[in-house]
């Protein structure tokens, strides 16, 4: 009997204390103490606080001064006052007469002559960079995109699309017979065939094409297509079957062979050697805040030994800015591309095949301060 | 025939992979550094013996002024593997390469018998072994060789930044003397680094909040000349200055100008009632804008003058409105914690410059002209009265120290919060107003 009771009272006692103590764990105050730090700004305050602290220190006042003491014993016309002057003595005296300040002011007027104009000589510039904008022209859409089985010239302005053309009918007062009132129709415009920018007559077309063709690297395929070739034509769909495979591995057959050799795909770790290599070099501290909304996508061709070929750097593209910032950002990715690409970057030689010519696309929106 | 087209489909499908390969290796770059670009002025090329002192302290001005920017990083000309001997002959870039010269500036300068000086100067971008734009010639006088130098400067800043220049700009401020109880203070103009100071007023009465016209030719400014604080205008060339606005029993300050120079923006109190009036720089009836019963004052015009924006303690907390040019509804922008004042609209349009007082302290910050996306650039016991650059990258303002013997200077700081530094002037300093870029 006592001995149940003692078990009892005992797990009763541990219950009861491990309710009290379990209990002291979670008191009231602490929620509270909780929402007082939520003041969230107040947090971005200080986080932005310290963020803009260090360069308060001293080293940082300092930074100007170099330049300034060299020249301060230098030109006749600046004061040679240094700058530790107490302020006090020319304060007393400064104030005389009132006019005081008058004498230095045609200093005021005259820099103002300062004129600029552009020196006659202009040393071998091989200005890739300019040319290359005027060639990505955006394509204009064809004028009449349907095509019909007859030519149809345009509509007048304000028909309405119709099979049939019916002539604009508007109440008249001195008309003789009402006629029903009707919005005039036309079919819309057609022509019979659609004529690409490339069958259009080469008037007013760039000479050069948006983007060099890709260079010949995979010879294998040639002796298949002669195979194909030589196959009896007589069934069409064989012939078809021969255009489709024709016009597939058109482009390197038509150019001959390369002896760039190929190799298997390159990895994703191989892709990400060349990207960290060219990373390490883009530099966009001294990019403006336009430049940094302007992704330009950089040609170049590569040398065997893993180096870029510098002449053949050019800009192939851009958005989000104007072409001035465009030239900016692409003369800092140029920048990148030569400066780590000195020693030749990290390219598997047996595939150079796929990485004789590189697209690189900058895109600056990671780095934006906004 | 259905044969056949899944037979010319899959021929297609089996095309796409051999295509892929042969076009060029696509790869993405985006992530890249931030750190300052380096680059190398040798000294400029005398191209007569009088011009050989002048040629040195350009190339040190232009450096200067790279430098300051906190965009660039000059290589030391001790480190230099070859020097620029004659402006003409070809630059040897792989020398300049070696020591990682990133961009070169190749100047000559020549002086006139007359005080006449010619400074020309080409800029090449090191690793691509070519002139970045052409080069350019500069023709000023002797005494304005440092304007000179800025301007080179300018171009060098453009061309690789991208950014408007701002280096041959002028700044007016308060220039500070004498213990704090009975401080002096005077108006002066200087470069934008601190050089060539003139002061334009004597120390008799107390001078504050000095703004320039968006031509450069004129300055406002508050003076307790008459022992009540009244606006005033002066002629920076003859340096003569007349009262703008003289109403008795009333107290006029913090004016500014219109973008187009016309029209003056001013707060003006009456019967303890403040308020922001507008009036015609010529003279003429001021019209008021604002008409609560709360404070309205520093008022600044956006740009292209179709909006103002000012701070009011309307809310029964200072904050941040935007207005009409013509008076109107005000719109608040700033709802952060904390009293927000002294707004300034940016040159270019897109962002607004204020002072922050938060848990005693003070801070400069930039928004959008909407209130969205504010950041605070900078924290200490005292900074106030931004005022921007003219191309709108760079802030200059007032950082006064604690205590009795505090001292007022000035300090200027980039949008990005990066490169805050002070400017070097020979007293202490207050109340900045950048000029325009000179023409």
């Amino acid at each position: 009997m006592h001995v149940g009771h003692i078990i009892s009272g005992a797990g009763h006692i541990g219950l009861i204390g491990w309710i009290l103590f379990g209990g002291a764990f979670a008191p009231a105050p602490e929620p509270f103490e909780v929402t007082e730090v939520a003041m969230i700004s107040g947090a971005e305050f200080d986080a932005l606080m310290t963020g803009t602290e260090p360069p308060d220190t001293a080293t940082d006042v300092a930074l100007p001064n170099p330049p300034e003491t060299d020249e301060a014993p230098a030109p006749a016309p600046v004061r040679p006052a240094p700058r530790p002057t107490p302020p006090a003595p020319e304060a007393a005296e400064a104030p005389p007469p009132e006019a005081a300040p008058t004498p230095p002011e045609p200093a005021l007027a005259d820099p103002a002559e300062v004129q600029d104009e552009v020196t006659e000589i202009a040393p071998p510039p091989q200005e890739q960079a300019v040319i290359a904008p005027e060639i990505a022209d955006s394509p204009v859409p064809r004028p009449a995109p349907r095509v019909a089985p007859e030519p149809v010239a345009p509509p007048p302005p304000d028909a309405q699309v119709d099979d049939v053309v019916r002539e604009e009918a508007t109440p008249q007062d001195n008309a003789d017979t009402p006629r029903e009132e009707q919005d005039a129709t036309a079919p819309e415009e057609a022509t019979t065939e659609i004529v690409t920018e490339a069958e259009e007559a080469p008037a007013a077309a760039p000479v050069r094409s948006v983007r060099p063709k890709a260079r010949p690297n995979r010879p294998a395929p040639q002796p298949e297509r002669t195979e194909t070739a030589e196959a009896p034509a007589t069934d069409s769909t064989q012939s078809a079957v021969e255009n489709a495979l024709a016009e597939a591995l058109g482009g390197q057959d038509a150019q001959g062979t390369s002896t760039a050799p190929t190799g298997p795909p390159m990895t994703a770790g191989e892709r990400d050697a060349l990207r960290v290599g060219v990373q390490r070099c883009w530099n966009v501290g001294s990019l403006s805040s336009d430049a940094l909304r302007t992704t330009v996508v950089v040609s170049v061709q590569m040398n065997e030994d893993g180096t870029p070929i510098t002449g053949s750097i050019r800009l192939v593209g851009q958005s989000g800015g104007s072409d001035a910032s465009a030239r900016q950002a692409f003369d800092t990715a140029r920048r990148a591309i030569i400066r780590c690409g000195v020693d030749g970057y990290d390219l598997p030689r047996e595939k150079y095949g796929q990485w004789q010519e590189i697209e690189m696309t900058f895109d600056p929106s990671n780095m934006r301060i906004k | 025939m259905v044969r056949f087209l899944t037979l010319l489909a899959a021929l297609w499908l089996m095309a796409l992979p051999v295509q892929a390969q042969n076009g060029p290796l696509r790869i993405t770059i985006d992530e890249g550094v931030i750190e300052p670009l380096p680059f190398a002025v040798p000294d400029f090329v005398a191209e007569s013996a009088a011009a050989q002192q002048m040629a040195q302290q350009i190339a040190r001005v232009v450096a200067a002024d790279l430098t300051g920017t906190g965009l660039f990083r000059e290589i030391p000309q001790d480190a230099f593997i070859s020097q620029i001997t004659s402006f003409n002959s070809p630059v040897q870039f792989a020398d300049w390469r070696a020591i990682n010269a990133q961009a070169l500036i190749a100047g000559a300068v020549s002086m006139e018998g007359d005080g006449r000086v010619s400074v020309k100067f080409r800029l090449y971008d090191v690793f691509a072994g070519q002139e970045m734009g052409a080069g350019l010639q500069f023709d000023g006088t002797e005494q304005g060789w440092r304007r000179i130098a800025h301007k080179v400067a300018d171009a060098v800043y453009s061309r690789i930044t991208g950014e408007a220049p701002y280096f041959d700009s002028r700044v007016v401020f308060v220039a500070e003397s004498g213990p704090k109880g009975e401080r002096q203070k005077r108006l002066a103009v200087m470069d934008y680094d601190g050089a060539n100071v003139q002061y334009l007023t004597d120390s008799r009465s107390i001078v504050l909040a000095p703004r320039f016209s968006p031509s450069g030719d004129r300055i406002l400014y508050t003076s307790y000349e008459t022992g009540f604080p009244r606006i005033h205008v002066l002629d920076v060339a003859s340096v003569g200055r007349r009262v703008l606005e003289n109403q008795p029993g009333t107290m006029s300050f913090s004016p500014r100008f219109s973008p187009d120079g016309q029209t003056v923006i001013y707060s003006l109190t009456q019967g303890g009632n403040t308020d922001i009036y507008r009036m015609p720089i010529a003279g003429g009836a001021p019209q008021r804008l604002t008409s609560a019963p709360s404070i309205e004052t520093a008022p600044s015009f956006s740009p292209d003058g179709s909006q103002i924006v000012f701070e009011s303690d309307r809310s029964g907390n200072q904050q941040l409105y935007i207005m009409p040019a013509s008076g109107g509804e005000p719109r608040r922008i700033s709802f952060g914690p904390g009293r927000y004042g002294t707004p300034v609209w940016s040159p270019r349009g897109d962002l607004i410059a204020f002072t922050k007082q938060s848990k005693g302290r003070f801070h400069i910050g930039v928004m959008r002209t909407d209130g969205s996306e504010e950041r605070l650039l900078t924290a200490s016991f005292l900074d106030e009265g931004p005022t921007w650059a003219p191309n709108g990258r760079v802030i200059m303002f007032t950082r006064e120290t604690q205590g009795a013997g505090g001292q007022s200077s000035l300090y200027s700081v980039d949008i990005t919060g990066r490169n805050l530094k002070r400017v070097r002037t020979e007293t202490g300093a207050s109340d900045p107003s950048w000029s325009p870029l000179q023409n």
